[in-house]
């Protein structure tokens, strides 16, 4: 089988530019999301959204009285308050133990092993049961961090 | 597009070929050593590389659709369909251009795919949830595709100067 093109098979300065325009593109996506987390303020909030509709907004310290369980497109998730995250200091995070996904009968367990969300801007994603549990407010603009699962 | 009996026989063992791999690649999961959700090395692209050099840019796209559209049909799952077809797509819309660029390696073109695939897929999710929260995923997506992207790049190098070696090539 001739080939119609032969490939450059080792690595060349110009490989550099695409691994840049990854980095440059991952960095501008980091700082809008980081801005737009930075713009939120007072109390930290769950808000859980549903097939794109919001559902559920609670305070993650009301999870510690009673777990929540979600249900959509045949799987249930169950959400509970986070474990203790402290910082090097060994001060709380943010003053807030987070949320989790504590158990979920999706396929793709992606949500479960999210692990415990703590600041504003942050979000577990269940991709199978289209459930999104994202953190707003806490005014901490510490970054996000997502999880599609 | 037309093509001869070979062709069309290379196309159709190719793609038995990616669909394999992928099944391969469900066996060991890359989450079990980076353990971020939704990650995967996408082997399969070492075979829409080496398509798109050694076919051309038509074939390895119906190779690229073939495994998209079978992958979904023996997983059960069709709901995947729309993030493999816009994560494959997305890649293969941004290989096709790189791959013409001379000065590029194999690396920079499989890098840039892996990148384009994590983009697609991120797109897939916005569509699918209806929101925009998935973006914020895309910077981790982005970083692990420049280790996927090396990764699959270097597996397409070593089957290039392998065949370098037969008739093949």
């Amino acid at each position: 089988m001739p080939m119609r093109r032969s490939p450059e098979l080792r690595p060349t300065v110009w490989d550099g530019l695409v691994v840049l325009a990854v980095v440059l593109l991952a960095g501008g996506c980091l700082l809008a999301m980081s801005r737009a987390a930075g713009r939120a303020s007072g109390g930290l909030t769950a808000v859980v959204t549903v097939d794109g509709r919001e559902v559920d907004r609670f305070a993650p310290e009301e999870l510690l009285e009673a777990p929540r369980i979600y249900e959509n497109n045949g799987y249930t998730l169950e959400v509970r308050a986070g474990e203790a995250v402290s910082t090097p200091g060994g001060q709380p995070a943010g003053g807030a133990r987070g949320i989790r996904v504590a158990h979920a009968d999706c396929p793709t367990q992606d949500c479960v092993r999210t692990g415990t969300i703590t600041r504003g801007g942050q979000s577990a994603v269940c991709l199978p049961a289209r459930i999104i549990i994202r953190l707003e407010g806490g005014g901490t603009g510490g970054g996000p961090d997502i999880v599609i699962g | 597009m037309k093509l001869t009996t070979k062709e069309l026989t290379t196309c159709a063992l190719l793609t038995a070929l990616a669909l394999a791999l992928s099944y391969l690649e469900n066996l060991f999961p890359l989450a079990a050593a980076i353990p971020l959700p939704g990650v995967k090395l996408g082997l399969a692209n070492v075979v829409t590389l080496f398509a798109l050099y050694a076919l051309g840019p038509g074939q390895a796209l119906l190779i690229l659709t073939g495994r998209c559209l079978l992958g979904a049909v023996f997983a059960g799952n069709m709901n995947a369909l729309i993030f493999s077809l816009l994560g494959g797509l997305s890649a293969m819309g941004a290989m096709i251009p790189l791959s013409r660029r001379r000065r590029l390696s194999v690396y920079g073109v499989s890098i840039g795919g892996a990148a384009a695939h994590s983009c697609g897929q991120v797109a897939a999710a916005v569509l699918t949830l209806g929101s925009r929260a998935p973006v914020g995923y895309l910077p981790v997506l982005l970083g692990v595709s420049l280790l996927t992207g090396t990764v699959t790049g270097l597996l397409a190098a070593c089957l290039f100067r392998a065949l370098g070696h037969t008739s093949l090539r």
